[in-house]
């Protein structure tokens, strides 16, 4: 992960703490649903929450396809272009 | 009790979880979901087993389904025309009476064109999933009914939520859109759930000053809200500037079917290539002839539309004085949230035990992962119906 990368994964693994109740190490391929216990609805709040704190729309079916954490981060480095 | 091993690596297997969850809402008393309805006794009124059944949950808002002249329409379609179409609009499937039908909401909506589906659902899917194509964008309230997130899924254009009910929130994200494609934006006049309000008004001015057409779904507030019934955006004086209005004749209507008109006439075009409008059987003339007789009393007769908001404010003013805590103004849906699952279960079956149906909602079909003992007004509930159902209330909150 380069330094930029390094500092959203901080970032998201943050607000993934806040919304699961599963205490555990928050790694790259770390599954939000089935490790964290993020349901589909807690998912919905999720997104909007990184929506707005990277000022950033996400296409509903680019949501949909997220499992993993580094699946989130790349999809926020895809809109974001960073 | 579902059979973990007879199921294992079948299509099946996924509903484990499902299956247990529908097993403990059994173990708490009745099926809430799919409940049977021995006998309609009335609009109001049904046969559950021995017990007759108040009824709080039907969306029957206008009570027109017992309506002489509705009864009477359909009646007569059946005899004119036989119980089904057995085909398509495109085909076999367009009778005079779905033609008469859509002159008669241009002509009530003021619109240039109108498209009649065979359900609500239908009209939202053949609509949205049509209109906006690939390289376009659509706008979408989160807490838009499963249709509307439906038919995003079978459209190609790309799909953003915006927070519910903020116009502010839709700006900023129509103003992050590149400039090409077009844009939609689709919102609801009264949510089902919640029984709240859209700010529609507010909504209209923000599409189109970021270059995007307005579509608003009023199956819900259609009959309720308005002069002449015509809905929240009526009701909020822009019902002319709105692109798209939407509705089903299952609420309101009292009949099966929906619609979508629009003060565009190229809306006539996607007839020819929506998949939903023209891949299924058209709506039965009993039902298209009950939804035209249930119109002609929605734009014409105030004194449902009367009766039914006072019986709203007799029951909203009932529960709260009770010390509950409805989740909107006062308005023909009423959702009383509970603090979870459990207790929405055990208080849905105290309910029925005192007589009274309303519906139960539970995640993932509500906002907020809320549970909800939902209520829906009548203009056929009568004072002492309101009375009966305020007093069923009132015996949950003491326990009873």
């Amino acid at each position: 992960m380069n330094q930029m990368t390094e500092t959203m994964f901080d970032q998201i693994c943050g607000i993934l703490r806040a919304h699961t109740k599963v205490e555990t190490k928050i790694e790259p391929e770390t599954l939000i649903g089935a490790d964290l216990a993020i349901d589909s609805v807690e998912m919905f709040d999720l997104v909007m929450e990184i929506e707005e704190q990277y000022d950033i729309s996400f296409p509903l079916e680019e949501a949909s396809d997220i499992d993993t954490v580094q699946s989130l981060v790349t999809a926020i480095e895809r809109i974001t272009n960073v | 009790m579902f059979d973990t091993e007879a199921n294992k690596n079948t299509v099946f297997a996924k509903f484990e979880k499902l299956s247990e969850r529908v097993d403990k809402l059994r173990a708490a008393g009745r099926t809430p979901f799919g409940m049977r309805f021995d006998e309609m006794l009335s609009q109001t009124r049904a046969r559950v087993g021995n017990a007759e059944i108040l009824l709080a949950g039907t969306n029957n808002y206008l009570g027109l389904t017992y309506d002489a002249d509705v009864m009477e329409a359909a009646k007569q379609a059946i005899d004119t025309h036989g119980t089904a179409t057995t085909g398509s609009r495109l085909a076999n499937g367009t009778y005079s009476l779905h033609l008469d039908l859509e002159t008669d909401l241009k002509e009530y909506f003021g619109a240039a064109s109108a498209m009649v589906c065979t359900t609500g659902y239908q009209a939202n899917l053949a609509a949205l999933s049509t209109l906006a194509g690939r390289g376009d964008h659509l706008l979408i309230d989160a807490d838009s009914h499963a249709c509307i997130y439906d038919a995003c899924r079978l459209s190609d254009a790309e799909t953003i939520r915006f927070r519910h009910n903020s116009p502010e929130d839709l700006n900023k994200r129509l103003s992050r859109l590149p400039a090409e494609g077009a844009r939609l934006v689709v919102i609801e006049g009264l949510y089902s759930m919640l029984g709240d309000v859209a700010p529609v008004a507010e909504f209209v001015e923000v599409a189109h000053s970021n270059g995007a057409m307005i579509f608003v779904d009023e199956a819900h507030s259609i009959g309720c809200y308005g002069e002449n019934g015509r809905g929240v955006s009526q009701a909020q004086g822009v019902l002319d500037k709105v692109d798209f209005i939407s509705g089903t004749f299952s609420k309101s209507f009292a009949s099966i079917g929906g619609f979508c008109v629009s003060r565009h006439e190229a809306l006539e075009l996607i007839r020819l290539v929506s998949r939903p409008y023209l891949f299924t059987a058209s709506g039965s003339p009993a039902n298209m002839a009950a939804a035209r007789a249930s119109l002609k009393v929605i734009a014409s007769d105030t004194t449902l539309r009367k009766q039914l908001w006072d019986r709203v404010h007799q029951l909203y003013s009932g529960l709260t004085d009770a010390g509950f805590t409805i989740s909107s103004p006062p308005g023909p849906i009423m959702a009383i949230s509970r603090p979870d699952e459990h207790v929405a279960v055990a208080e849905w079956n105290q309910l029925m035990d005192q007589g009274v149906y309303v519906n139960l909602a539970v995640p993932p079909a509500t906002p907020q992962a809320k549970s909800l003992l939902r209520l829906s007004v009548s203009a056929a509930h009568t004072e002492a119906d309101i009375d009966q159902l305020i007093a069923a209330f009132r015996g949950l909150a003491k326990g009873d």
